[in-house]
């Protein structure tokens, strides 16, 4: 009996101590680990091929079963989309190519420069707590760890394992995913009705002009006299017939008192400089939070200037020389802003454009950060 | 040359690795698309819970140690871990079986889904212990539920399939 309780607890011990070094040795990345899973993988694949296939129309009659209904609202419903998408494909590739041109002229990157690498997505994660999904491309195609991957939608996740044939893509919903982002905030815009005084004077004729003019909100700075951040106030009437700069004329807020004094001007007009209601950009992190949970924007500046974060301002990449992506794809829009009291910024949570759940094909863009390239000597 | 080969088919952890392949790849295959209640089934799980129901702890810890490296061999968490938990599952599944008087269908079957969710319930806390985030939530109990219900109703088939993997080689006299 002792015996035996004694190769008990040598099997047990066996088996922790080994458990505790493979979990090291992975975790502090070793090859040999890597070896053991490509290794795997390769005895393990005609397997799971063989069962695929085979287990296919009973996927079939299950899927049949089971999401019936929902394919056919879900059918109805792109239709409609494909309607309006049809539509809105025609202005959006125009304001692309536009885009893109005035980019080339600056020597600036874009997407379109970027090679990519078609791939399918052939299979997720069995387990129920990763975020991540299988493409049926590899190193033959150029991928590499890091990569960004999108679909139709926008960005999904990086690729964090790569294979002859196959790789591995981390979902933007993995906790252990991070991206610098940008938040494009659209300042709150002001309209003025007819009769408000919003003049335009002309010496021939005046007339009477509805104007929306976009301001971004301000804060004067005390102390510095007529200073206000992102405007300019000129002492003096602003006569727009004669004026050749394309700058817009609004009157500012009546108030009393000094002029130097937040709202307290009496009639003074404000030139805002044109471009002034271009939407304000702020760069933040964006991190994952596990499936059940959306993506969040943490270390937003709680800038006057940006303004409050509105809710459905789009998510960009930021890119930058050592970011993961480059700039400006399309990850989702700003679905809530927490509040955090004293300097920290709000948090954000994300609506990601594309749908996680329902991934086929997507795109590996072969894209490498400078600060990864391997230069020529 | 055939000797050896006969030799390795004996060795009943090569059988159960032959086993887990296959239940490997329904796992990582049809399962895994068909999700009831959005859980993705763990008959990996059901595999080493059954191995130690089969034939009692000490086989069933080390079955399930085999079991969750195969499964951790495809999964992107930190390896190990699945094979820690899985251990632990068919050494627990093997104790509590010590304690049935007289085993039946449905004892097996209680036993299987009790230690399938407790197996669901570890695999978080071992994951956050190693420095995994986000993945221990309250959804996790109800991903155990799921998991423990369909995994009883598998149980018997996968004890008679680890018991006959799982059988000592004959003694030829």
């Amino acid at each position: 009996m002792a015996g035996k309780t004694f190769t008990r607890r040598r099997i047990i011990l066996l088996l922790v101590l080994s458990s505790i070094m493979l979990v090291t040795l992975d975790l502090r990345g070793s090859g040999s680990v890597n070896g053991l899973r490509s290794v795997f993988g390769t005895v393990f694949r005609p397997v799971e091929s063989v069962t695929r296939v085979v287990m296919r129309p009973v996927q079939n009659v299950w899927h049949g079963i089971t999401n019936y209904t929902e394919v056919v609202e879900e059918n109805r419903r792109l239709k409609d989309l494909v309607a309006y998408g049809e539509g809105a494909k025609i202005g959006a590739v125009a304001s692309v190519r536009e885009a893109q041109e005035l980019l080339a002229l600056n020597g600036l990157p874009s997407l379109a420069g970027i090679n990519s690498c078609s791939a399918q997505v052939v299979g997720q994660s069995p387990s129920n707590f990763a975020q991540t999904v299988e493409i049926n491309r590899g190193s033959e195609c150029g991928i590499r760890v890091g990569m960004p991957v999108l679909n139709a939608a926008g960005l999904i996740g990086k690729v964090t394992d790569v294979f002859d044939g196959r790789a591995v893509v981390m979902l933007l919903t993995d906790p252990s995913y991070s991206l610098a982002v940008k938040v494009v905030n659209t300042p709150p815009t002001t309209t003025t009705v007819p009769g408000a005084p919003v003049v335009t004077v002309d010496q021939s004729t005046t007339t009477s002009t509805t104007t929306t003019t976009t301001i971004p909100k301000t804060t004067t700075t005390a102390g510095i006299p007529g200073f206000t951040p992102g405007s300019t106030i000129p002492p003096t009437v602003t006569n727009p017939s004669q004026s050749t700069s394309p700058n817009a004329t609004v009157v500012a807020p009546t108030g009393t008192g000094d002029i130097n004094k937040p709202g307290s001007a009496n009639q003074s007009e404000i030139t805002v400089p044109a471009g002034a209601n271009l939407p304000l950009r702020e760069t933040g992190a964006l991190e994952g939070r596990g499936i059940s949970k959306p993506p969040i924007i943490r270390f937003i500046e709680n800038q006057p200037r940006f303004g409050e974060v509105n809710i459905g301002s789009p998510v960009i990449t930021a890119g930058g020389a050592s970011s993961l992506a480059p700039p400006d794809i399309v990850i989702g829009t700003v679905s809530r802003v927490i509040k955090r009291s004293g300097t920290l910024g709000p948090l954000l949570e994300v609506k990601i454009s594309a749908n996680l759940d329902a991934l086929n094909f997507i795109r590996v863009l072969l894209y490498q950060p400078s600060t990864e390239k391997v230069n020529a000597p | 040359m055939i000797d050896r080969l006969i030799d390795l088919a004996e060795n009943r952890y090569f059988r159960l690795f032959l086993v887990g392949l296959v239940v490997l790849s329904f796992q990582t295959t049809i399962l895994n698309d068909m999700r009831p209640f959005g859980v993705c089934l763990q008959v990996m799980l059901l595999l080493a819970a059954s191995s130690g129901l089969a034939r009692g702890s000490e086989t069933g810890a080390a079955a399930g140690f085999m079991i969750g490296l195969m499964y951790d061999m495809v999964l992107t968490t930190p390896m190990g871990v699945g094979a820690a938990v899985f251990a632990a599952v068919g050494y627990l599944a093997g104790y509590a079986h010590r304690f049935v008087h007289e085993p039946n269908w449905w004892s097996q079957m209680v036993l299987a889904a009790g230690a399938s969710a407790v197996g669901t319930v570890l695999m978080p806390i071992a994951l956050t212990v190693v420095g995994v985030e986000g993945v221990l939530t309250f959804r996790v109990l109800g991903i155990a539920f799921v998991v423990a219900v369909f995994n009883a109703a598998l149980s018997l088939p996968f004890e008679r399939v680890c018991r006959w993997a799982l059988t000592e080689p004959r003694v030829v006299r």
